[in-house]
């Protein structure tokens, strides 16, 4: 049975929400279980996702049409190989007005890819103004919300602007001390690693509280793919 | 000597419902035996790379998509560059040329094609209209025997503007439109008020159709292909055979190809040509 191709938009209209983040976790979520990935990077100015996988990621400028040519034309290749897409703030305009000019959702279902948005919250109306938009846009997206505790803490009120967002799900990134979190800058840590063989050199306290930290993130990860998978799975529907 | 576009008093409710309701030739669609008169739609302009083939490419598609079985002549001898995207139903052809003129003219009724499109070459607009106007289309028009649709694209020059006034003696009887092609980023003198009132605004036409900028690379990529933007966005070169276009560029031609259709649709071009009914 050939699975469909996982396509994510990590995404938010605003900076510092931790969209990087979160494609480096999904991304190394994968490694963990030997799955082939591909990334693309669409910040052409400071690539900081590249940076941590530089041989299996892409940088792409959305605002040429060379750029949008060497991520949408990749993205339809139907190879059960999951994609995930850094979107820069500054790019989140540009990739879903392309979207929608090329009309790339509705050739991505026929060609048996599933495009899911991820979007990146934090404590502003606009932010989740915009997530309404792309669900009223496109009614049968896949959406589900990224709640990053650290990089964009929501604060007492966190029910209800999380109420606010159209998505059909959610994920937490828990807040990690600052010392702890000092450690995951460093380019050349790779997570997917540190579980199965943390570096040498990597403090024990470190090491113990990141994965701790990664755990539950991979674990939520792997039940949204397997919800993914159940829903498009013949035999129950 | 040249006429001069007529000046009109500037009534906003008066020129908007003239823009809304698009001017059409008088004589009905159909003819008294019920059969569907013949049409010509010429695309022309006397200023050149203002896009007269890409609409004329446009037009086909459009007719093509619509089921509108048509035929073209290209009159840019010998090599045509309509012919070269729409081989089969393009002929090479010289408007002043007898010979050719019988070819097209006399075979309106004959043709099983019931509209002809003719893409005429730069700088050949009026010669082309005086050469129809000699052998007694536009009386034939008049009289009701066959449709004529003008399509005039206009650049962006002031001479190409002042071929507003000097085509205006021959567009009496026809579905008059103007084409502002904006494919290449052309403006229109929006900027300038005072010039595009002096040539726009007190012009009278059927309509006026704009068409949307088309990304240079995929236009690019159509004029590689060398087949119809249609053909293109189905992803097939120009035999027809499965190709490896790039989707986001089929994607930008598709959209292109969509909102020129809904222009073509909103002057009512499908009414005029008697495939949709009022």
């Amino acid at each position: 049975m050939t699975r469909r191709t996982l396509v994510f938009f990590v995404c938010s209209p605003h900076s510092r929400t931790g969209v990087t983040t979160a494609a480096r976790l999904l991304t190394d979520y994968y490694l963990s279980r030997n799955v082939r990935v591909e990334g693309f990077d669409t910040d052409s100015r400071e690539p900081l996702y590249a940076l941590f996988f530089p041989e299996i990621t892409r940088v792409v400028n959305l605002d040429e049409v060379k750029g949008q040519i060497s991520l949408f034309d990749r993205l339809l290749v139907a190879d059960e190989r999951p994609k995930i897409v850094d979107v820069w703030h500054r790019s989140y305009e540009r990739l879903f007005a392309t979207i929608a000019e090329i009309g790339f959702l509705e050739e991505a279902r026929k060609l048996g890819v599933e495009p899911v948005v991820l979007f990146q919250t934090d404590a502003t109306e606009s932010a989740a103004n915009s997530a309404l938009v792309l669900k009223t846009t496109w009614p049968d997206l896949t959406m589900s919300v990224i709640h990053n505790r650290g990089a964009s803490p929501l604060g007492r009120n966190s029910l209800t602007i999380l109420a606010r967002y159209p998505a059909s799900g959610k994920f937490v990134i828990p807040r990690l001390e600052a010392p702890i979190a000092q450690a995951l800058d460093d380019v050349d840590l790779s997570l997917s690693r540190l579980i199965k063989e943390p570096p040498s050199g990597m403090s024990v306290v470190v090491r113990a509280a990141l994965k701790a930290w990664l755990l539950p993130i991979f674990t939520q990860f792997q039940s949204f793919e397997l919800r993914l998978e159940l829903q498009s799975s013949e035999c129950l529907r | 000597m040249v006429k001069k576009p007529v000046k009109v008093t500037r009534a906003a409710p008066a020129k908007r419902e003239r823009e809304s309701r698009p001017r059409t030739a008088e004589a009905p669609v159909v003819a008294s035996n019920g059969a569907i008169r013949p049409a010509v739609i010429v695309v022309g302009a006397d200023k050149g790379g203002v896009g007269k083939t890409t609409i004329a490419r446009a037009i086909l598609d459009f007719l093509s998509l619509n089921d509108i079985h048509a035929r073209a002549f290209d009159t840019e001898t010998p090599r045509g560059t309509l012919h070269r995207f729409h081989p089969d139903e393009t002929m090479i052809v010289d408007l002043t040329e007898p010979a050719d003129q019988m070819k097209i003219i006399d075979t309106l009724n004959s043709s099983q094609a019931k509209v002809s499109v003719i893409d005429v070459r730069a700088g050949g607009l009026s010669p082309a209209l005086q050469a129809l106007d000699e052998i007694g289309f536009f009386d034939a028009v008049k009289s009701g025997e066959f449709r004529f649709i003008l399509l005039h694209v206009i650049g962006s020059s002031i001479s190409s503007l002042e071929e507003i006034a000097e085509i205006a003696p021959y567009v009496a009887d026809a579905n008059y439109f103007m084409v502002k092609n904006h494919v290449n980023d052309t403006t229109f003198f929006e900027w300038d008020p005072q010039t595009h009132a002096k040539y726009f605004e007190d012009v009278v036409t059927s309509g006026e159709i704009t068409i949307p900028k088309l990304s240079e690379l995929a236009y690019e990529q159509v004029e590689l292909c060398g087949a119809p933007f249609s053909t293109f966005v189905a992803n097939q070169d120009a035999q027809g055979q499965p190709a490896e276009h790039s989707f986001v560029l089929r994607g930008y031609v598709r959209t292109w190809l969509a909102r020129v259709a809904d222009e073509f649709e909103r002057v009512g071009l499908l009414e005029l040509l008697g495939e949709k009914r009022r």
